[in-house]
């Protein structure tokens, strides 16, 4: 059998534009997407992404006087495609704010401190089980400028490569038991109940860590795809 | 045995690290080397229902190789670039050959905050007969403008008049 790309699911999938989220106003295409079957430009995609994107920071917590602010966690990702198989090789880029809300970023204008010790990017390779594991502090709630109380709840940015070309995934991880996941107009964009929870990590105390695991679907099922 | 549900895609979110940006966006070299074929340059400003031009939004795009293959070693068909104040996106790469009945084109993916996923659509070279180019209602906006010998213009627009159309995958 093929690779298999299923079209989305609109229960489990956000698009359009999001009320209470005003950008999605402008952005949003209001032209209905034009359909097309994918062949074989669409289903293949860029293998060893690590030749053009360099892996950098496995470790954004650092160690005693380099050691950032904040609750250290580690963060355990599998990516796995829609059958469930491991994607081994799969390259996976993370990002998220400080300890007290504030991006690397310089359009971050929130007004909160910068940790000198914190540079919150991090570029991995998963291993043959598909797994990336990540020590860091876990980041803060911040407002979102403009919005009149909307505080994006604690969250991590995933950015992950599938097999294919459109098995491209980039999404946000929440950490469970946040009162502000109840209120996020990002997270509960996702109408599907369980959708949503499994946005959320799980956590795992160990004796020395706290672990959050978490699993990343991306999208393709069949046999894994050789190239034309 | 029950196909899992793909994750939700959520908005790239206006913080993506500018380092993560850059340095990706030259496809017509690897490992050192020149890759063959016909050197162009892509390049277009991205702005918003409102006109206005979109800062730090993520392109990534995707092609085959001068010879219409996506396999070949010697090249790397992905490349990605961000688009500065101005709205302005850039990418050098090499001019793909047709593949299997295709015109030859480069798969566009847009990421930016505002988008609650994934944006895709493809550029063309001309007005060519391919069937993906023929399933849009305005197929001339996805017809790059030839600006000189070597060099692209695609400009895309998110939403309003001249809206760049996109597809469903």
């Amino acid at each position: 059998m093929d690779y298999v790309i299923h079209p989305r699911d609109p229960r489990t999938q956000s698009e359009g534009v999001v009320a209470g989220y005003a950008q999605t106003a402008q952005r949003w295409p209001a032209q209905p997407p034009a359909r097309r079957a994918p062949g074989v430009s669409e289903l293949t995609g860029p293998r060893g992404l690590e030749r053009r994107l360099a892996p950098v920071r496995g470790d954004l917590a650092g160690y005693g006087d380099k050691r950032a602010i904040g609750q250290l966690i580690h963060i355990r990702a599998r990516i796995v495609d829609e059958d469930g198989a491991p994607v081994p090789g799969a390259l996976v880029e993370i990002w998220h704010c400080n300890a007290a809300g504030k991006y690397i970023h310089p359009n971050d204008d929130n007004d909160a401190p910068a940790d000198p010790n914190f540079y919150g990017a991090a570029r991995m390779v998963a291993d043959g089980a598909g797994l990336i594991e990540l020590r860091t502090i876990k980041p803060a709630a911040y407002p979102v400028p403009g919005t009149g109380g909307w505080w994006r709840p604690p969250h991590v940015h995933f950015s992950v490569w599938g097999r294919v070309w459109l098995s491209r995934l980039v999404t946000q991880m929440f950490f469970p038991g946040e009162p502000l996941n109840e209120h996020d107009a990002i997270l509960n964009a996702v109408r599907d109940p369980e959708a949503r929870q499994r946005c959320i990590a799980r956590l795992v105390p160990e004796e020395n860590l706290l672990a959050y695991d978490y699993q990343l679907v991306v999208r393709g099922a069949g046999a894994a795809p050789g190239m034309p | 045995m029950k196909r899992l549900v793909p994750t939700a895609e959520m908005t790239l979110g206006p913080f993506f690290p500018p380092e993560f940006a850059e340095g990706a966006n030259d496809l017509t070299r690897l490992d050192g080397r020149q890759v063959p074929g016909e050197l162009i340059e892509v390049t277009g400003r991205v702005v918003q229902l409102d006109g206005r031009p979109l800062d730090n939004l993520v392109l990534e795009i995707w092609q085959a190789d001068a010879q219409g293959r996506y396999d070949n070693p010697a090249f790397f068909g992905w490349g990605r670039a961000a688009t500065d104040a101005q709205g302005v996106y850039y990418f050098k790469t090499v001019r793909p050959g047709a593949i299997q009945g295709r015109a030859p084109h480069i798969n566009f993916l847009l990421l930016y905050s505002g988008l609650m996923r994934q944006l895709h659509t493809v550029m063309y070279f001309d007005d060519a007969d391919d069937a993906v180019l023929k399933s849009v209602a305005a197929p001339e906006r996805l017809v790059a403008k030839r600006e000189d010998a070597h060099r692209y213009r695609f400009d895309i627009r998110l939403r309003g008049e001249g809206e760049t159309p996109f597809f469903e995958d």
